[in-house]
């Protein structure tokens, strides 16, 4: 019997086993033979002879069920190896397309606006003189309506050069209060490294009843704006000069590429121009016809956010469909 | 506008101000630093006196210059061809680096001993004055032989440009900007114009007519003066060289200079050119407006317009004899809108004009003479000609609470006071907490109440103003924009998804091109009057050739498998902005991997129009012909939602493909408008399983699905709830039949379909597709 137990164990694969599953338990098996002696045995040994024949097959069994929970376990082990990748080789990018970077600057725009509770508005590309310059107070002399800078049509009207008349055009068909931003492409007859005949610009107006907005305001959102773009930066509003605005200010951000210790992008400077802004000019109220209000606006360059954001070196790139700079921002 | 640091000294003490502070300051007021140079001279270099200078007996370019340095004379052999005997010259000594990191030693130059180098401007890396070395005088200071340079100020200065804006007239000189720092600064500006200047005992009446209309809208006054003798002193042409100014001679020289210092427009002519017979040799100046409106100063012919420019011909052009110096100023506005009227030719003086140059005339002409007496010898004639076109004075009244409103902050009264009087607005009519400002005549970009709260806000620093949020009451302020940005996106998002990429195109584009491919132009005369290149002459009619050429720019430099999408405006031929999405795809559908197969699959129609459609959604194909030049005639069709045409979608023809060297190109232009936005609602469907049979169709080639699919729709029971096409089949043995597998989905909204009821939707298919259209089962 031990050789069988043996046996048994050293079985190396399910078909030995259940050879000798039959060589034993079968009906011609080792057991059966030692069962067909029984009758040969007399009765006070038949018992014994019984009771240890049967303890033998259970052990048997029990022997076999263990066996075949072992090359179970073998043969599925060497199936799974069998199935045994390079998983390095699989390492892989994206194959999906993606957003452009200046329209998803764009939509991080439009999300903090829409979350202060502007509304958005939109117009059109082609306006009229009124609605581009003159409601803007900027008068037919001033030297940015120089035919350098503005383009065309042959029957006078023209390509809007900034978002403004969206404002003009809201502020004439609603009332105050109004809390808006216009977000759209814009044109200038401008061409070479810093500058694209069309680019995008986010503008935004705020106006209600006189003596409610104040400088303070627009400089607690407009901060409140630049740190969400940009984290944690340090805000500086210098005085400038825009024709719809008075008081007016520029804004700049500490260099985000130095940390204002200065460097070639801010030109050593520490600080990158990123916006301008202003108090509504008295002259914009009248040209739309509002008495006894006041009011904030500003505007900003989207491609400059999403090069500084996004650290694009060349505005151009921008305008070129190339799935160099594209792919990257899969 | 480029100031320097001891120009700028002449109006304001700057002796505690470093150039941080000063460039800070500048920053905050909002003359905005565009460029700061620092000169810094080394050490080792000293004034020298050339006391001897004679030709080098072996070299013919060379002197040999005995150069008094105080302590010793130094045998330096020089090369410059103005060296000469007299000249006060800068000397590097031995041991000085100059800025270019040479050193100097002594050395033998053909074989002469030379201890030492005399400089030129570059050398030294200062702005150059002219050919060869720097010639001193004592325009810069008394020069002490053997003191170093780098302690003269002159020399060792800071130039500063100002990036001005377009309204600040009244900073383009250095005492304007001066004038707005001691405000910053706290300080007074220092006066020059109160020395005296002496005038002879002959009046101007003797020797000078003016005539003039009754009304001219400008303000000029004419001296006349006897010029001894002027030469063009160190400093003067220093300082031109450092604002980059070019003079025509030495009188264009100081009448620039002064202009530059001051902002008042001079001009000084020769007296000649206004002799007349008639009047006894007599000048006689007139005003005159030419055929423009521009007022002209005649008089053998143009001298000049005023605040435009000046005729050549007039200029004093020796250093001695009889010249008239002119000053005038003219409205920044009243000029400008004339120029944009009709453009003549313009000198730098218009720039200044234009934003408002200096209406202080007399001041202008003082700070001229004594400028002329310092470096020469004039006489002065009595007396001067003058028209001058009074101006009522500007009055802004404001009230203190109106201030605190447009800042957000209180500021102080004193302090407001104290701003507004040092910026020289006339306070003295003020009452109480209500400001009478009378404006300054040189501040012509103020007139009403926000002008003076920005020159308060200005000084004040706008650092000091605490950021206030703004309180507003709750509007729903979900506009139709606000929408209209959400759909855009919506659909941008899953086009980026779905392997395009996003790009931008200028609207502009070339009307040739548009032409060539047989798309619509806009009209011309409706169209750009000035393109900035002729290859961007004309609006954009499609995104097509956009998307097209970025492939194509793409394939060149080695990506030749990508989607490309663009939404966007175009406009139709009557100019009618119109947005439009458009997708591209070109080359392989799979990325390059290990994954895919070595020949990985073209994209193809089908392929395209499933990309398309998990952008856009459920679309219909109809047949149909591309109207422009880019499509495959066979392989093109109208892309419907909801029985509408909304776009189309096509194959690119093979030619067009070579033009633009791609591998095999599909595209597609869809009205973006006609896309819908809309809340889903969700039908009601059945609970039971649903069953699915297919049927294999015997169908001519010439026979479209379309018309197999009309009629399945038009005699479907109920229970089938779709069908669609899985498999179409051809091969010899089918001759001109194809195999169609159609697949069938059964589905009953009450209870679990048996076989023999789908059996009978089944035959009621079949059958209607025999008598119908003859189609045979397979």
């Amino acid at each position: 019997m031990k050789e069988w137990y043996q046996k048994i164990q050293s079985a190396g694969c399910m078909q030995e086993l259940e050879e000798l599953r039959i060589a034993i338990l079968g009906k011609k098996g080792v057991l059966a033979e030692q069962f067909a002696k029984m009758k040969n045995i007399e009765n006070e040994q038949k018992a014994e002879f019984a009771k240890r024949l049967n303890i033998a097959k259970s052990e048997f069994n029990k022997l076999f069920n263990e066996q075949k929970t072992i090359l179970q376990t073998r043969e599925l082990e060497s199936l799974l190896k069998s199935q045994q990748i390079d998983v390095s080789l699989y390492s892989t990018t994206p194959n999906s397309g993606a957003l452009h970077p200046v329209m998803q600057t764009m939509e991080r725009i439009v999300e903090y606006f829409t979350s202060m509770n502007f509304s958005v508005e939109m117009g059109s590309m082609i306006e009229d003189d009124f609605h581009n310059f003159e409601a803007l107070n900027l008068p037919k002399y001033h030297p940015a309506r120089d035919m350098q800078d503005t383009f065309y049509f042959k029957d006078e009207m023209l390509l809007r050069t900034h978002t403004s008349p969206v404002q003009i055009r809201t502020m004439l068909h609603t009332k105050p209060p109004i809390r808006m931003i216009s977000p759209g492409a814009v044109f200038r007859r401008d061409y070479d490294i810093t500058h694209t005949p069309m680019f995008h610009q986010v503008e935004g107006l705020l106006v209600d009843k006189e003596g409610t907005v104040s400088f303070a305001n627009l400089k607690f959102i407009l901060e409140d704006f630049l740190k969400y773009m940009f984290g944690e930066v340090d805000v500086r509003f210098r005085p400038s000069f825009f024709p719809f605005t008075e008081p007016s200010t520029e804004v700049d951000i500490s260099c985000v590429f130095c940390k204002g210790e200065g460097c070639r992008v801010c030109s050593h400077t520490g600080w990158l121009e990123v916006l301008g802004c202003g108090i509504v000019d008295e002259n914009v109220f009248k040209a739309v016809d509002y008495k006894d209000v006041s009011g904030y606006a500003f505007g900003l360059g989207v491609e400059r956010f999403a090069m500084l954001i996004h650290h694009i070196g060349d505005l151009r790139s921008l305008f070129e469909g190339d799935i160099r700079l594209l792919g990257q921002f899969v | 506008m480029i100031i320097t640091r001891s120009w700028l000294s002449e109006y304001i003490n700057l002796d505690d101000i470093s150039n941080e502070q000063l460039c800070e300051t500048l920053n905050s007021i909002g003359l905005e630093v565009g460029r700061v140079v620092e000169y810094d001279i080394p050490e080792n270099i000293v004034f020298g006196y050339v006391k001897e200078c004679k030709k080098h007996p072996n070299a013919d370019k060379l002197n040999i210059c005995q150069v008094d340095v105080a302590d010793e004379v130094l045998q330096i052999v020089c090369g410059a061809s103005n060296i000469r005997k007299g000249l006060h010259v800068a000397v590097a000594l031995e041991g000085a680096v100059m800025p270019d990191g040479m050193s100097i030693s002594a050395v033998k130059l053909r074989g002469v001993e030379s201890h030492g180098m005399i400089c030129s401007a570059s050398e030294l890396s200062l702005v150059d004055t002219n050919d060869g070395i720097i010639e001193f005088d004592q325009s810069i200071g008394n020069i002490v032989l053997g003191t170093r340079l780098r302690d003269n100020h002159y020399l060792q200065d800071t130039l500063i440009e100002i990036e001005l804006t377009a309204n600040r007239g009244d900073c383009l000189s250095i005492y304007g900007v001066a004038r707005d720092l001691c405000v910053a600064f706290d300080r007074s500006i220092k006066s020059k114009s109160n020395k005296n200047t002496d005038e002879t005992s002959i009046g101007i009446g003797k020797v000078l007519q003016l005539k003039h209309p009754a009304s001219v809208d400008a303000n000029l006054k004419f001296k006349v003066l006897d010029i001894k003798n002027i030469s063009l002193a160190f400093l003067i042409s220093l300082r031109l060289a450092q604002i980059e100014y070019k003079s025509l001679n030495t009188a264009d020289a100081f009448a620039a200079y002064v202009t530059h210092e001051c902002g008042v427009i001079l001009r000084l002519y020769a007296y000649e050119y206004f002799k007349t017979k008639e009047q006894n040799d007599k000048a006689v100046v007139s005003l005159e407006s030419d055929t423009n409106g521009f007022l002209c100063v005649q008089g053998k012919g143009r001298a000049s317009v005023v605040g435009v420019m000046q005729e050549k011909d007039s200029l004093f052009n020796k250093n001695e004899g009889l010249a008239i110096a002119e000053a005038s100023y003219v409205a920044p506005g009243l000029i400008s809108n004339q120029m944009s009227k009709s453009k003549i030719e313009k000198s730098s003086s218009f720039y200044l004009s234009s934003r408002g140059s200096n209406p202080d005339l007399k001041m202008g002409l003082k700070l001229l003479f004594l400028l002329l007496q310092s470096y020469g010898d004039i006489d002065i004639f009595g007396g001067t000609a003058e028209v001058l076109n009074h101006k009522e004075e500007e009055v802004v009244v404001l009230k203190l609470s109106e201030i605190y409103d447009i800042i957000g902050a209180k500021i102080d009264k004193k302090k407001i006071v104290n701003i507004l009087q040092k910026l020289y607005f006339n306070l003295e009519k003020s009452q109480g907490d209500t400001f009478i400002a009378a404006v300054p005549k040189f501040r012509h970009d103020i007139s009403n109440k926000q002008d003076i709260v920005e020159e308060i806000l200005r000084f004040t620093g706008i650092d000091n103003i605490r950021p206030k949020p703004y309180l507003l009451k709750e509007a729903n302020r979900l506009s139709e924009g606000y929408f209209k940005f959400k759909k855009l996106k919506h659909y941008r998002h899953k086009a980026a998804y779905n392997g395009f990429f996003e790009t931008i195109h200028f609207i502009f584009t070339h009307k040739q091109e548009l032409a060539r491919y047989n798309f619509d132009t806009v009209q011309s005369e409706l169209d750009i009057i000035n393109p900035i290149v002729t290859t961007m002459d004309t609006l954009r009619t499609t995104l097509l050739l956009d998307l097209l050429n970025f492939a194509g720019q793409n394939k060149k430099v080695g990506n030749q498998n990508m989607g490309l999408f663009e939404i966007g405006s175009v406009f139709t031929d009557k100019r009618e902005e119109i947005v439009k999405a458009a997708f591209l795809y070109t080359g392989s559908l799979e990325q390059e991997g290990i994954t895919s197969n070595t020949t990985s699959m073209m994209i193809d129609f089908g392929h395209f129009v499933q990309l398309i459609s998990n952008v856009i959604g459920e679309v219909t194909l109809s047949k149909a012909t591309c109207k422009h030049g880019l499509g495959h005639p066979y392989q093109c069709a109208d892309i419907l939602q909801n029985n509408r045409v909304i776009g189309s979608v096509f194959r690119l023809h093979p030619t067009v493909q070579d033009d633009f060297d791609l591998q095999d190109t599909y595209m597609c232009e869809i009205d973006f408008e006609a896309l819908s936005y809309e809340t889903v609602h969700v039908k009601a469907y059945s609970k039971y399983q649903s069953s699915f049979r297919d049927l294999s169709l015997l169908v001519p080639k010439t026979m479209e699905y379309a018309t197999i699919k009309k009629t399945i729709q038009d005699s479907r029971p109920d229970e089938i709830i779709r069908f669609y096409p899985v498999d179409k089949y051809e091969d010899k043995s089918l001759k001109n039949l194809t195999s169609l597998t159609i697949r069938f989905v059964l589905q009953s909204d009450e209870k679990t379909l048996q076989d023999e009821e789908i059996v009978s939707c089944m035959d009621t298919i079949t059958s209607s597709l025999k008598d119908k259209l003859g189609l045979e089962l397979r």
